[in-house]
């Protein structure tokens, strides 16, 4: 409003200095700036209102979410009491997958000519083929631990190590989000950099089929340490389920295809392993 | 208070400080992906010279399913010469190839072809699959087909359906005078065959599942029947005999029956065949008029089109008749119903804003979505592994009709290359 006040003043005064000798010049443009002052106010002030509007300072202090949202359960130290981890059964080792034998190659019995066509599985040439190496679940080691037999030994464990995952400290802290304690920047980073090389099978007829978990080491550099570990419910499923093998396959390529993955090198004892590599695909289907 | 969050803030720190283990192991939840087609390398197989047919037939089947990025054989690196030792994969992975299909031909002394193929996980360095063939040289498109299938099976868990055919209605002549031909083919479009000549009209072919016979309407001598059509005899046989029209067979899931409807005063009702005893039996009595029935999978339900509600719907019933109930209620006029082989989906042709089009819902009438776009698209057929549907399509204009397929997530549309004009497809289950 005080702009266009302005604006109107320096308009009158320059049309004065041109008709200084005119009484009824004067007055002419006397009538003519109270009219188009009068126009401002009325149709322009009235919208520069509506603009004007103080931008409030909201202060703003930056954290880093994962340290609120994503808590990782701690429980007060007891004497005695062994880390939950220890006491734990060695996890399932993952099943081989094994190829089921082809059954669809068989005789067309309306083509005359035609002998049986035979379709036996050949086996892999091995020779020359690095067997995979299957790293041993980390907790057979622990079966020697001193601690771990310790573990088994003691049936009362106290309730409070139960807690999942939990780490033991000064005093207990409830666990949250997802409990790894983990900054949600690197799991963003990882996610936005598979998503690029994730083509999932998503015409199967059932989505839950689809989903699957990995476990998988990385190098300090981003590389794949060593071949991905299909872990959880969808390690056996792949071995009877065709279309969870297709699933975990496409997304052990995905894993190799995106490698190596860029990550803060000076945490990389954050994101050494990823476990679960959890790949759920059910928003994408239908796409 | 603010002293309080400060202290909150200082402590939550010390905590997080406190909880990263050395040993950290971090849940990543991926949801979203970029659904592209896997780059794979199929070089031509070596040994006999119908190797370089063979796996140009496997490379054009791959190609046509969308799913696969097959990539040009001038693009590699490595030339494979024995197909029993280890590819060297980094050779593969320079030209992004994600998977690589090695394969040989020999002729036996017998005169037969014995194809041996791998299919090969280049990322992972291991084999996926790896088969072996043997057949007669003049069948050498077949077994093409079913190392298509086999590659095709074990990258997306879904049984292949490149070792099928096509029956077909074949158009030729002027609007004025059509004739409409039943028309045979592979897959891929290879060896077309007709089966009538053309001097009456044919409509609605559908295969049993044995591939072996045909149902088809046809107006020999001006009386609209059901046929059966013996692929191998050649015969054709009139299906009862009915005093009235008789059109839209299907063959139910176990071959051993036919469902089809009966025309009678203007009014049409669905009735089912026992082929081997010949008796029939009435699904539904209703003054409407009831068509396009087709069994679920497991043959304890039909699905159909019905005017009874005042416009053309679709419906599900029990295979004895009861319990109909109208499914679809996403506007327009629905008819032509077909269900999915896997038995998750039934296919059919919604006509709505002037034109005709092919979608999907689920058996319940949940979860409708359209997969073609065209003008006049109709008739959907679903390939026997349930992913992928045909269907004809009327281009605006009437410049003859033509048959397309289409994936079930609506992706990769494409023409279904026929001898002609061809209209009213139905996909054969995979051949025996």
């Amino acid at each position: 409003m005080s702009q266009s006040r302005a604006i109107g003043n320096r308009i009158s005064l320059a049309s004065g200095a041109g008709e200084r000798t005119s009484p009824l010049g004067i007055i002419t443009a006397t009538i003519l700036h109270v009219l188009v002052i009068g126009a401002t106010l009325f149709t322009f002030a009235h919208k520069l209102d509506l603009n004007i509007q103080d931008s409030p300072v909201v202060p703003v202090d930056l954290v880093t979410i994962g340290e609120k949202t994503n808590l990782k359960a701690m429980v007060k130290e007891q004497p005695k009491a062994p880390p939950k981890e220890d006491i734990q059964p060695a996890p399932p080792t993952p099943q081989p997958m094994v190829t089921p034998p082809d059954t669809q190659a068989e005789a067309a019995p309306d083509q005359a000519p035609s002998e049986p066509m035979i379709a036996k599985p050949e086996p892999a040439p091995t020779p020359k083929l690095k067997p995979v190496e299957q790293p041993k679940p980390e907790a057979k080691k622990k079966q020697f631990d001193i601690n771990n037999i310790m573990a088994l030994l003691n049936k009362q464990a106290p309730a409070a190590a139960s807690v999942r995952n939990a780490k033991t400290g000064a005093r207990d802290v409830k666990g949250f989000g997802a409990q790894n304690a983990m900054t949600a920047d690197i799991q963003d980073a990882l996610r936005s950099q598979i998503a690029q090389c994730w083509s999932p099978p998503v015409g199967a007829p059932h989505a839950e089929d689809l989903i699957v978990d990995f476990d998988l080491l990385l190098n300090p550099d981003g590389s794949v340490a060593r071949p991905p570990q299909l872990v959880g419910d969808s390690a056996s499923n792949a071995g009877s389920n065709p279309y969870t093998r297709a699933a975990a396959e496409a997304a052990r390529r995905a894993i190799y295809e995106c490698a190596p993955y860029k990550l803060p090198g000076d945490r990389y004892n954050q994101w050494r392993e990823i476990n679960p590599f959890h790949f759920d695909p059910r928003q994408m289907m239908g796409q | 208070m603010k002293k309080f969050a400060v202290a909150a803030l200082a402590f939550v720190a010390l905590v997080a400080g406190f909880a990263v283990p050395a040993e950290a192991q971090l849940r990543v939840d991926v949801t979203q992906g970029n659904i592209q087609p896997l780059p794979i390398a199929i070089p031509d197989f070596i040994g006999d010279p119908s190797g370089a047919q063979i796996a140009s037939v496997v490379r054009a089947d791959l190609d046509r399913s969308g799913l696969f990025k097959v990539l040009d054989p001038k693009s590699f690196v490595e030339q494979v010469k024995d197909i029993n030792t280890v590819p060297n994969f980094g050779n593969w992975r320079v030209i992004n190839a994600q998977a690589l299909v090695t394969g040989q031909v020999q002729q036996q002394a017998d005169g037969r072809l014995r194809l041996d193929f791998r299919l090969w996980d280049v990322a992972g360095g291991s084999q996926m699959v790896g088969l072996q063939y043997y057949t007669t040289p003049d069948n050498w498109r077949r077994i093409a087909h079913l190392v298509s299938d086999a590659i095709y099976q074990r990258v997306t868990g879904e049984k292949g359906y490149f070792d099928t055919r096509i029956v077909f209605i074949s158009e030729s002549g002027p609007a004025t005078n059509r004739k409409k031909r039943l028309a045979v083919m592979d897959e891929d479009g290879a060896n077309p065959k007709f089966l009538t000549n053309g001097s009456y009209l044919v409509l609605t072919p559908r295969f049993n599942p044995t591939a072996q016979m045909i149902a088809y309407m046809s107006y020999i001598g001006n009386k609209p029947r059901v046929y059966l059509f013996d692929m191998e005899s050649g015969r054709q046989e009139m299906l009862g005999n009915f005093p009235n029209m008789t059109f839209s067979p299907r063959f139910s899931p176990d071959g051993n029956k036919v469902v089809m409807s009966l025309e009678s005063g203007g009014n049409s009702d669905i009735y089912v065949m026992d082929l081997r005893t010949r008796s029939v039996s009435r699904l539904t009595s209703d003054p409407a008029i009831d068509t396009s029935p087709s069994f679920s999978p497991d043959g304890t339900q039909i699905t159909f089109e019905s005017d009874r509600g005042g416009s053309q719907q679709v419906y599900v019933m029990n295979a004895d008749g009861s319990n109909v109930h109208r499914i679809s209620f996403g506007g327009g006029k629905n008819g032509t119903p077909v269900w999915s082989p896997r038995g998750d989906l039934i296919a059919f042709t919604k006509q709505a804003g002037g034109t005709f089009r092919i979608g999907v819902m689920r058996p319940d009438g949940s979860g409708e979505r359209m997969i073609t776009d065209g003008w006049e698209d109709e008739g959907p057929t679903w390939a026997p592994n349930g992913r992928v549907l045909m269907f004809g399509r009327t281009e605006r204009g009437g410049r003859g009709s033509s048959i397309w397929s289409v994936d079930v997530t609506g992706r990769n549309e494409r023409r279904v290359i026929t001898p002609g004009s061809a209209s009213d497809p139905a996909w054969s289950p995979l051949i025996q």
